[in-house]
C-alpha cells in the first residue's frame, strides 16, 4: 500500500526510442527567436509570470507526505496573434521511512508544456512544441492546485499521457448562439533523452459541445499510441454549471488496454446560504466519486503507470475556504477501496496563485 | 545535465520575456471591442459578464480584475487552452477591464 503519486512523478506509458527532442527544441526557439524581432510590437499586452504554488500534507493509509510545489508560467505574447507559453513543476515530497526518522524525499521537475501558439483564425490555433495532451477536461484545464476542488488526481489520470511533444490544431467556434463547437487533434513524436521531457509517439483528438445557456459542455477524446502496442484510448466528458445553483459538476470517463474508469465531481459554493454570509460566501464544499478496473495489465505494470493494482473505488470530501480568489485554504477525507486494501485519504494544505507582469501595465 | 537544461529552457522564456516588456506598447487591435456609446458598453459589459459567467466558471472561481494589458495576455492564454471562441474572448476582455 502506497501514497497516490502524483502526475509529475509518473513514468510514461509504453516503451520509449532515443529520437528528435533537441531538433523539437530548437525549432521552438528558432520559432520564438524569429517571433521575437517581428513582435516587438506587441499591443497592449503584457508578458506575465503567472502560476501556481502550494503546501499540503497527504496522509495516506497513516503515512504522512508533505508535498511542497511551485507551477511557475510564462505567457509571452507576440503580435496580435502569437503567444508562447511554457509552465513547469518543481515538486517536493517528504516521506517519514517505514522504520522512522526525519523526513527526506525527492524534488522532482518537469516542464509540462513549451508551446508556441499561432491564432490563424476564428477557427484554428496552430500549436508546436511541448504542450498538455488534450484527452479529457481534467488535464488541461482541472489539473492546477489552484483550480482543482480536491487535491487528489483522479485514478484515471495515468491513462493518458501527460505532455506531448509535436504540433497541434485546435479552436473554438460558435455555430449559433444556442451552440458552441470546440476541438484538438494533435500528433506527438517520442522524446526520451530527458527524463523531465518525455513523450510517446501518438496521434489523438478531442471534440466538444457547448451549450451556453444551460452551461454544458460534452464531448469524447481518442488517442492512438502509434509504437510499442499500437493501443487505443477512448474517453468522455461532461461539464455541468447550473444557472440557478452556485455548483460545478464534472465527469470524466477513460477506457484503454491498462484499464478503465470513471470520476465525477462536484463543488458547491455556499454563497447563497443565508446565514454567517461573511463566512459563507468563500466555502465551496466538493466531493467526487470514482472507480478503476483493471486491464490487461500486470499489478505491476499498473503501479508502475502510477494506476492502481487492483479493481478500486473511491470516495472524498472536501471544503475549501478561499481567502481571496487566488488564495485557498483546503481540507478534504476520503477513503480507498479495493481487494489490495481498504484505506483513508487525509488532505490539508493551502494553494495560491500568483500572477505578475513582466512590463509596464500602465496605459 | 538536466538541471542546467531545464534552468536554460526558463532563463530564454524569461529574457525574451523582459525583451519584449521593453517595448513601447501600441494599441490592441485584436482583442478590443469597438464601442460606440454608453448605451453599448452596458450592453457589452452584461453580454460579457453573461460569457465569463459561461466559460471562465466552468473550471475556476472569478479571479480578480488585473490591468487590461495583462488581461490581454491572459484572456488569449485562455483562448487557447479553454478553446473558448473569439468573439467570448472580446466580449470576456471587456467584461473584465470595465
Amino acid at each position: 500500500m502506497s501514497c497516490r503519486r502524483r502526475s509529475s512523478e509518473r513514468p510514461r506509458a509504453g516503451t520509449l526510442i532515443p529520437r528528435s527532442r533537441k531538433v523539437l527544441f530548437f525549432l521552438f526557439f528558432l520559432s520564438a527567436a524569429q517571433l521575437l524581432a517581428q513582435t516587438t510590437e506587441s499591443d497592449r499586452t503584457v508578458p506575465i509570470l503567472t502560476g501556481t504554488a502550494g503546501y499540503f500534507n497527504f496522509v495516506t493509509a497513516g503515512q504522512n507526505q508533505l508535498d511542497a510545489q511551485i507551477n511557475p508560467v510564462v505567457l509571452l505574447p507576440l503580435g496580435d496573434r502569437w503567444l508562447v507559453e511554457s509552465r513547469a513543476e518543481f515538486e517536493g515530497a517528504f516521506q517519514r521511512p517505514p522504520d522512522g526518522g526525519t523526513y527526506g524525499g525527492m524534488v522532482s521537475k518537469n516542464l509540462d508544456y513549451a508551446q508556441v501558439d499561432y491564432i490563424a483564425n476564428t477557427f484554428v490555433t496552430v500549436t508546436v512544441g511541448r504542450f498538455l495532451t488534450p484527452f479529457g477536461i481534467f488535464n488541461e484545464r482541472l489539473y492546477p492546485v489552484w483550480i482543482r476542488s480536491l487535491q487528489q488526481d483522479p485514478l484515471i489520470l495515468p491513462l493518458s499521457a501527460q505532455s506531448s511533444d509535436g504540433m497541434m490544431l485546435r479552436g473554438g467556434f460558435s455555430v449559433n448562439t444556442r451552440l458552441n463547437l470546440n476541438y484538438a487533434a494533435y500528433v506527438s513524436t517520442i522524446s526520451t533523452a530527458h527524463n523531465n521531457l518525455q513523450s510517446n509517439r501518438d496521434a489523438g483528438g478531442r471534440m466538444g459541445v457547448f451549450l451556453p445557456g444551460p452551461r454544458i459542455e460534452f464531448g469524447a477524446s481518442w488517442q492512438k499510441l502509434l509504437q510499442d502496442q499500437r493501443t487505443n484510448l477512448f474517453g468522455l466528458h461532461f461539464a455541468w454549471q447550473p444557472t440557478w445553483l452556485p455548483l460545478n459538476l464534472h465527469f470524466e470517463y477513460a477506457r484503454s488496454y491498462q484499464g478503465s474508469g470513471y470520476w465525477v465531481d462536484g463543488a458547491y459554493r455556499f454563497s447563497e446560504v443565508v446565514f454567517w454570509q461573511k463566512t459563507m460566501r468563500h466555502l465551496e464544499f466538493a466531493a467526487r466519486a470514482e472507480q478503476f478496473f483493471n486491464g490487461q495489465i500486470s499489478p505491476d505494470e499498473a503501479e508502475a503507470l502510477g494506476l492502481p493494482g487492483a479493481n478500486t473505488r473511491e470516495g472524498e470530501f472536501g471544503l475549501n475556504y478561499y481567502l481571496h480568489d487566488g488564495l485557498k485554504l483546503v481540507g478534504s477525507y476520503g477513503r480507498q477501496f479495493s481487494y489490495a486494501g481498504n484505506f483513508n485519504l487525509w488532505t490539508a494544505g493551502i494553494a495560491y496563485r500568483f500572477a505578475v507582469p513582466l512590463g509596464r501595465v500602465a496605459q | 545535465m538536466k538541471s542546467k537544461l531545464l534552468a536554460a529552457i526558463w532563463l530564454l522564456a524569461l529574457m525574451s520575456a523582459i525583451g519584449v516588456a521593453a517595448a513601447p506598447p501600441r494599441t490592441n487591435r485584436s482583442t478590443e471591442p469597438v464601442v460606440r456609446n454608453s448605451a453599448e458598453a452596458e450592453t457589452m459589459r452584461l453580454e460579457g459578464e453573461k460569457r465569463f459567467r459561461a466559460n471562465c466558471g466552468r473550471c475556476h472561481t472569478a479571479p480578480q480584475k488585473f490591468p487590461p494589458r495583462m488581461m490581454a495576455t491572459i484572456i488569449r492564454h485562455m483562448r487557447v487552452r479553454a478553446t473558448i471562441t473569439d468573439e467570448d474572448m472580446r466580449l470576456v476582455f471587456f467584461y473584465m477591464t470595465q
